[in-house]
């Protein structure tokens, strides 16, 4: 009896020393930088001065919170995810249904809608620059050559425009991520349920929203909360393509946050803007987990 | 077989085309540039179909010889960037990999232990991991460029295998205990009553049926690391230490874009990925079904 104890005891602790690794890495990778980030949010440092750090108190939010570039930052941030997100979700939810349908040679069209979320962002970032050129892209060429446009059209150096374009950049890259979740649901609703409505004589669009649209009421709102969350915070899929601008004009907080830092020098600021971001951040991850009530889930 | 029947699907496949065009097309675009000559590249009307093909700017990067050309369309070498493409490909290669096996290795640990031992605070690990994977890398990237200089780190291919290790743990974490926690134990406690130890059950019998979800979580983590443009931005500053993705935004010095040899190195950077997702495809859709997808 006592040699299985021990054998328990002995096994326990293999269990033990493969946590470890991850206990390491995350104390050193993922909750050392945020503590850190959160630190530095109540100090004025200067990464080329660091020796004069020093303890500021909430200077560092009054500042942010008194900078009109911030706001402005936070209200273009709250655009773009709108847009974004409302736009990936529609095109999203409209493409699984398309590629729901039984069709010959479906399953090639399925596998290239995820091209666009491997490909890098600085390729389609430069892509996009290239193909949007004011004087020689082929964009202008194209709708000019269609008679839909007679001017050029100063996609990435005119305000409304520039927010138009890392929409659509945005659009184009997370698209996908809908459709494959909306069309993993799809796959799952039980046909009677339209046999049934087909036969009470209700017609496409009736069957679309009185049958599919509830059934994926789940798997969307999951979804438009992790996208949101995610599109809010992004950065790169902005600055790589306007560098936020023309002027400030597609600035969102991480842009703030990283021109605080590396161009201001100032990276208590930038620490401030990213706890504000974390508290958005941990605001949203509260309602997805109220929604689903994660805790209920049971693990083994 | 009615003539409406026919139409729909008609319509369904052309709505099928348009949509794949406007998904391939930024890409079509950038190779079909890439393989055109100086002279044709700012030609109106611009063809997808290039008149002249050559590979030029391909050997242009990959020789690392660099030209600039004026609007007379004459060649103007530089010593500016391309001389440093290979390196910057080797680089992400290297961190890529690096990363991606340390997050693999200890995810994999990790999510083992937590499925099948119990101990205290082993639940709160996969909330832990969610909370880390929505985290945004803008928050992390100078706190962790602090620690990498307290290190000495800064500057050098390790900054950027560790600070990917920041980014990519949590999600394999995440996706792997999903995988895990899926994994009947029946088969692992009829071999430990035949005797056989735990590393030799880990070994033998849990790491071949983790083996689709450790795939897709390596691949994920490949994609994400590869494409990383912000952590490279602030931890490296000598040219020859960058990646790809901050290295070819240096070929935007000079006076003119030349958009030739920026469309090669677009093509180049997506190649291995593009390779890895078709070869892998099933295994990526198996990843998004587990719900770890970061993006």
């Amino acid at each position: 009896m006592s040699s299985s104890n021990d054998w328990k005891r002995a096994d326990n602790r293999i269990g033990v020393l493969f946590i470890v690794p991850f206990a390491v890495a995350a104390l050193v990778f993922m909750v050392y930088p945020v503590a850190e980030a959160v630190r530095l949010a109540f100090f004025e440092h200067n990464p080329l001065r660091p020796e004069a750090s020093h303890f500021v108190g909430l200077e560092n939010f009054r500042t942010i919170y008194d900078d009109p570039l911030f706001w402005q930052s936070f209200r273009q941030a709250a655009v773009w995810t709108a847009w974004s997100i409302l736009l990936q979700t529609v095109i999203g939810v409209a493409l699984a249904l398309l590629l729901h349908l039984p069709l010959r040679g479906i399953s090639v069209f399925r596998g290239l809608l995820l091209f666009p979320y491997i490909v890098p962002t600085v390729v389609i970032a430069l892509v996009l620059q290239w193909m949007l050129d004011g004087e020689i892209g082929v964009v202008n060429w194209s709708l000019k050559s269609a008679g839909l446009i007679d001017e050029n059209i100063y996609w990435l150096a005119t305000p409304g425009m520039a927010m138009g374009s890392t929409i659509a950049l945005n659009v184009w890259k997370y698209t996908p991520f809908v459709t494959i979740c909306v069309l993993a649901r799809l796959q799952t609703i039980p046909l009677e349920l339209y046999d049934a409505a087909k036969v009470d004589g209700a017609g496409a669009l009736r069957r679309f929203f009185d049958i599919t649209l509830p059934q994926l009421a789940e798997v969307l709102t999951v979804v438009v909360i992790f996208r949101t969350i995610w599109t809010f915070n992004k950065f790169e899929e902005i600055y790589l393509l306007t560098k936020g601008g023309p002027g400030t004009s597609t600035f969102n907080l991480a842009i703030y946050s990283f021109e605080q830092s590396v161009a201001n020098l100032k990276m208590g600021v930038g620490a401030a803007t990213g706890v504000v971001m974390m508290f958005l951040l941990f605001v949203g991850s509260l309602i997805y987990m109220r929604v689903f009530r994660f805790a209920e889930e049971d693990t083994p | 077989m009615n003539a409406a029947y026919v139409a729909r699907q008609a319509l369904a496949y052309l709505v099928l085309l348009v949509l794949t065009f406007l998904i391939c097309f930024p890409l079509i675009w950038a190779l079909s540039t890439s393989l055109k000559p100086p002279k044709d590249v700012m030609a109106t009307p611009p063809r997808v179909i290039p008149l002249e093909v050559t590979l030029a700017n391909y050997r242009n990067l990959i020789t690392g010889k660099q030209q600039y050309f004026r609007a007379d369309q004459s060649y103007v070498p530089t010593t500016a960037a391309p001389q440093y493409f290979t390196s910057w490909f080797a680089n992400s290669v290297v961190v890529s990999l690096g990363s991606t096996c340390i997050s693999i290795v200890i995810s994999t640990l990790a999510a083992y232990s937590i499925t099948r031992f119990r101990y205290w605070g082993r639940r709160i690990i996969p909330y832990f991991s969610l909370l880390g994977y929505m985290i945004p890398s803008i928050i992390l990237v100078f706190p962790l460029f602090l620690v990498m200089a307290e290190f000495r780190l800064t500057n050098s291919l390790w900054s950027l295998t560790f600070g990917y290790v920041s980014i990519t743990l949590p999600f394999c974490m995440w996706l792997l205990w999903a995988f895990f926690r899926g994994i009947p134990i029946e088969l692992e406690e009829a071999a430990m009553i035949d005797g056989a130890g735990r590393l030799r059950v880990f070994v033998d019998i849990v790491l071949p049926s983790a083996l689709p979800g450790i795939i897709a979580a390596a691949i994920f983590s490949l994609i994400v690391s590869w494409n990383d443009y912000l952590f490279a931005r602030v931890f490296i500053n000598s040219i020859e230490n960058l990646p790809l993705t901050v290295g070819v935004m240096h070929f935007f010095e000079g006076v003119h874009v030349d958009w030739g040899l920026m469309m090669a190195s677009a093509v180049l950077m997506t190649l291995p990925m593009a390779l890895l997702f078709m070869l892998m495809q099933r295994h990526l859709v198996a990843g998004f079904g587990a719900g770890a997808v970061k993006g």
